[in-house]
C-alpha cells in the first residue's frame, strides 16, 4: 500500500512498538489540522528551501496539544495549560532562526492563557499559532470553553450557556496580530494556504481551524462537517441576513516589524553607541 | 593588574554575575524588591547582543527563560514572593522536563502583597515544595556581594550541570544594600557550559537518558537532532508512558540526582565552630547579624560559632549534625516562623537543644536582637 505523503513528519514506530493510530477519538478534527499544517510546512521545505530542523512544534494541554506528544519527528515542546505562547515565545526570541508552530485551542487560547495571548499578538512575535476551535474542553470531558456558543449545553452548562462568546479572531486582530484568518476542516485547501501565509508572515499568525468534536457533541463527524459549510459564510460576502452565521476568511493581512527586527535595532544602536563611546 | 571594584546593590550583583556565567536571555516582571534585576538587564543584554524581555506576568516570565534554555541559552527570571507564587506550576514544569534556568526571589514579606519594601525569608519552604508532586530542588541563598556573586555564578553552573531549575533566594536588605564587590577576573570562577550530545546525526538521541556520571547531555531545539519535551512520565526518548517501571525510574531520577549528592551540593561557610558551645546557624542577609554578634561576643571570651549555610536545598543535613554535635546548643537565626530551625531539629542529636532566634515584624534582625534572645534560652534574662 502506497504511503500517506506527510508520514515522513511522524515518528511510526518508537520502542514500545507502533505510535500510530493518532489517541484522538474516531471523527476528530485534530488529525486533518495536523495534515493540513504538515502539507503547509511541506510545501516550504520542498518548494522555498526552508530547513525542517528549524521547525519546532510547541503546544500547551488539551486533546489538540496531544498532536506533539508522540508521533512529531520534529522537535516539540508539550507544555502546560495555557503556558503555549510564552515558551514558544523565549524559544523564538532566543532563537530566532526558529519557525515556531504553536498548536493550541480554544480553552488553552481563550480562556487560561487569554492574556498571554493578547501579548503575543501585541508585540508581533513572529509566530504561527494554530489555534483548533472545538468550541468546548475535549480533554476534561466537554465542558464549556469561551467559544461555547449561547445556548448550547455542556456537561458545565447543563441547562444551556448563557455567556456570551468570544470570537478568538477579532480578538487577536484587535491585539495586533498582523496575519489572521479562520477556515474549518470542512475547508482543507484554504486551511493549508492559511497556514502557509502564516508560516511566511514575519509576525504573529493566527489561524483558527474550527475542527470537530463528535464525541462530546454527540453528532456525527460528518454531519458536523456538513455544518460547517452550512453554517459559515465568507467574511466578504456576508449580509446582514447572515446575522448568526460564523464568518470564516482572512480577518487581517498586513505587514508590520516583529519583535525580533525591532530589538535588532535597539542592540545595534546600544553597540555603536558604545563602540564610539 | 587593576581590580575592577564596584560600590553596587546586591540585586546588580546578580545581574552581573548571572552575565559572567553566560547568561543571555533574561525574562521577568516588575515587582518589589526584586526590579533592579530587570532593569540592570535591561541595559546590560543588548550591548551583548543578549535577549531581555518584560513579559505580562511572572507565568510568562518563567515560561520564557524554560523556552530560551531549550535553544540552548542560558537564562533567568527574577521576581518576589507573589510572582514567585505564580511561577509554581511551571516551575515544576522545568523539573520535570530537566530544563536548566536560574530564578531569582528576592525575598519580601508575606503572605499576598505582605511587606513589598521590607525583608523577610518567608519563602524558603516554598522555594523546597512550592510546586505540586515530589521533587527536589536546589536552592542557594549569600550573605554579602562578593559571596552572592559567586554563588549566582554557581546556581547557573549547578542548573547546568544537573539539568534542573535553581533558586536563587535573596532578600530585599541583600538586594537593596550596597556594598564593596570586586568583579572576578575571567575564568576565576569556573564557568560549567551546556553539555551537548556527541550523538551524530541520524542517530536516535536520548534527551532522558543519563550518562555513566549521571549528567543528561541535551540538543538544542533547532539542532538536527529530534528532541520532545513534555511534562507527563516520559521515557529516555521524551515520549510519554504510563509504564510503571518507567515511571517509578523517572521519579527516583529526579529525587536522586539531587538528594544522593548532598554534599557535593552543600555550599557554607563557618566560623568559630571548634570550640562553641553556642553555635548559630544563619544564611543570607541574617548571617550578616549572626556574624557580628559571634565575633563581638568571642573578643569578650564566649564560645559562639556560626554555620552560615548557603545551599539550603537540598538541607545539608550531615553537614548540620556533624558541626553542631559538640555544642550545648544550636540557636538558629533567620527571619521567618521557622523554617530552616523545623530542618536542623530533624538532624540534630538532641532537638530539645535547637532554638529559634526570629524577627518577623518587618524590620531586620539585627545583632542585638540575637544577643537578647541568647541570653534568655541561656537563662541569663535580657
Ligand atoms: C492549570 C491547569 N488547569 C486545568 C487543567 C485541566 N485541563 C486540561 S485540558 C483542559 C481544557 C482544554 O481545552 P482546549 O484548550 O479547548 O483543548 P481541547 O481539549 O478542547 O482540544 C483543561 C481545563 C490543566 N491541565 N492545567
Ligand atoms: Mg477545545
Amino acid at each position: 500500500m502506497k504511503k500517506h505523503p506527510m508520514l515522513k513528519y511522524l515518528k511510526e514506530q518508537g520502542p514500545q512498538g507502533d505510535r500510530l493510530p493518532l489517541i484522538m477519538c474516531p471523527g476528530c478534527g485534530s488529525g486533518q489540522v495536523l495534515n493540513f499544517i504538515f502539507m503547509a510546512i511541506d510545501h516550504l521545505i520542498n518548494e522555498q528551501g526552508y530547513q525542517k530542523d528549524n521547525f519546532v512544534f510547541i503546544s500547551g494541554v488539551g486533546c489538540h496539544a496531544r498532536l506533539t506528544s508522540h508521533y512529531l519527528n520534529f522537535d516539540s515542546g508539550w507544555t502546560i495549560h495555557g503556558r503555549t505562547l510564552p515558551i514558544a515565545t523565549g524559544a523564538l526570541l532566543a532563537n530566532p532562526e526558529l519557525h515556531p508552530v504553536v498548536i493550541t485551542g480554544d480553552g488553552d487560547t481563550g480562556a487560561i492563557g487569554g492574556n498571554h495571548f493578547i501579548h503575543a499578538c501585541r508585540r508581533n512575535l513572529d509566530l504561527t499559532i494554530v489555534c483548533l476551535n472545538n468550541k468546548l474542553y475535549g480533554m476534561t470531558g466537554g465542558q464549556s470553553s469561551p467559544t461555547t456558543l449561547n445556548g448550547e449545553t455542556t456537561s458545565t452548562n447543563p441547562y444551556g450557556n448563557f455567556e456570551a462568546d468570544f470570537d478568538l479572531c477579532e480578538l487577536a486582530k484587535t491585539a495586533g496580530a498582523t496575519y489572521v484568518a479562520r477556515w474549518t476542516t470542512a475547508h482543507p485547501t484554504k486551511s493549508v494556504k492559511a497556514i502557509l501565509k502564516g508560516l511566511e508572515n514575519r509576525g504573529t499568525s493566527f489561524i483558527e481551524i474550527l475542527s470537530q468534536c463528535p464525541t462530546h457533541f454527540k453528532q456525527s463527524p460528518s454531519q458536523m462537517i456538513r455544518e460547517y459549510k452550512e453554517k459559515t459564510v465568507r467574511l466578504e460576502k456576508m449580509q446582514e441576513d447572515d446575522a448568526g452565521k460564523i464568518p470564516i476568511g482572512e480577518f487581517q493581512d498586513m505587514r508590520k516589524p516583529d519583535w525580533s527586527s525591532s530589538y535588532r535595532k535597539i542592540v545595534q544602536s546600544v553597540q555603536n553607541k558604545t563602540i564610539q563611546d | 593588574m587593576t581590580q575592577d571594584i564596584k560600590f553596587i546593590q546586591g540585586n546588580e550583583v546578580c545581574v552581573e554575575a548571572a552575565l559572567y556565567a553566560g547568561l543571555d536571555f533574561f525574562a521577568g516582571y516588575p515587582i518589589t524588591p526584586s526590579s533592579e534585576i530587570a532593569e540592570h538587564m535591561a541595559v546590560r543584554l543588548p550591548g551583548i547582543g543578549g535577549k531581555f524581555l518584560q513579559m505580562e506576568d511572572e507565568i510568562s516570565s518563567i515560561c520564557a527563560i524554560t523556552g530560551a534554555s531549550l535553544t540552548g541559552h542560558k537564562a533567568m527570571t527574577a521576581t518576589s514572593g507573589p510572582g514567585f507564587s505564580l511561577m509554581q506550576e511551571a516551575l515544576g514544569y522545568a523539573i520535570m522536563t530537566e530544563i536548566p534556568c536560574v530564578i531569582t526571589n528576592v525575598q519580601r514579606g508575606g503572605p499576598s502583597t505582605g511587606l513589598p519594601t521590607h525583608g523577610s525569608q518567608g519563602d524558603v519552604n516554598q522555594a523546597r515544595w512550592g510546586t505540586h508532586g515530589d521533587h527536589a530542588i536546589i536552592a542557594l541563598t549569600a550573605s554579602n556581594h562578593q559571596d552572592l556573586f559567586q554563588i549566582t555564578v554557581e546556581a547557573f553552573n549547578l542548573a547546568e550541570t544537573y539539568r534542573t531549575p535553581v533558586i536563587l533566594l535573596l532578600d530585599e536588605m541583600l538586594g537593596h544594600m550596597r556594598e564593596k564587590l570586586i568583579i572576578p577576573k575571567v575564568d576565576e570562577i569556573p564557568v560549567v557550559k551546556r553539555l551537548r550530545t556527541a550523538v551524530p546525526d541520524g542517530v536516535d538521541f536520548h534527551p532522558y537518558l543519563p550518562r555513566e556520571d549521571g549528567r543528561l547531555p541535551m540538543s538544542d531545539f533547532g539542532d538536527k537532532h529530534r528532541y520532545n519535551v513534555t511534562g507527563l512520565y516520559h521515557d529516555m526518548w521524551g515520549f510519554p508512558t504510563s509504564d510503571p517501571q518507567v515511571i517509578h525510574g523517572l521519579i527516583h531520577h529526579l529525587m536522586d540526582k539531587i538528594e544522593n549528592r548532598v554534599e557535593q551540593l552543600t555550599r557554607y561557610k563557618e566560623y568559630f565552630l571548634e570550640d562553641a558551645e553556642v553555635i548559630l546557624i544563619s544564611y543570607g542577609s541574617s548571617a550578616r547579624s549572626a556574624l557580628h554578634i559571634v565575633k563581638n561576643r568571642r573578643k569578650r571570651g564566649e564560645r559562639l560559632g556560626l554555620l552560615e549555610l548557603q545551599t539550603l536545598w537540598p538541607f545539608p543535613a550531615g553537614l548540620v549534625r556533624r558541626k553542631t554535635r559538640q555544642a550545648d546548643f544550636v540557636a538558629v537565626v533567620e527571619m521567618n516562623m521557622g523554617q530552616i530551625v523545623d530542618e536542623v531539629k530533624k538532624v540534630v542529636d538532641q532537638h530539645k537543644r535547637v532554638f529559634l532566634v526570629n524577627r518577623v515584624d518587618g524590620g531586620f534582625i539585627t545583632p542585638e536582637n540575637i544577643k537578647d534572645m541568647i541570653r534568655l534560652i541561656q537563662g541569663r534574662g535580657v
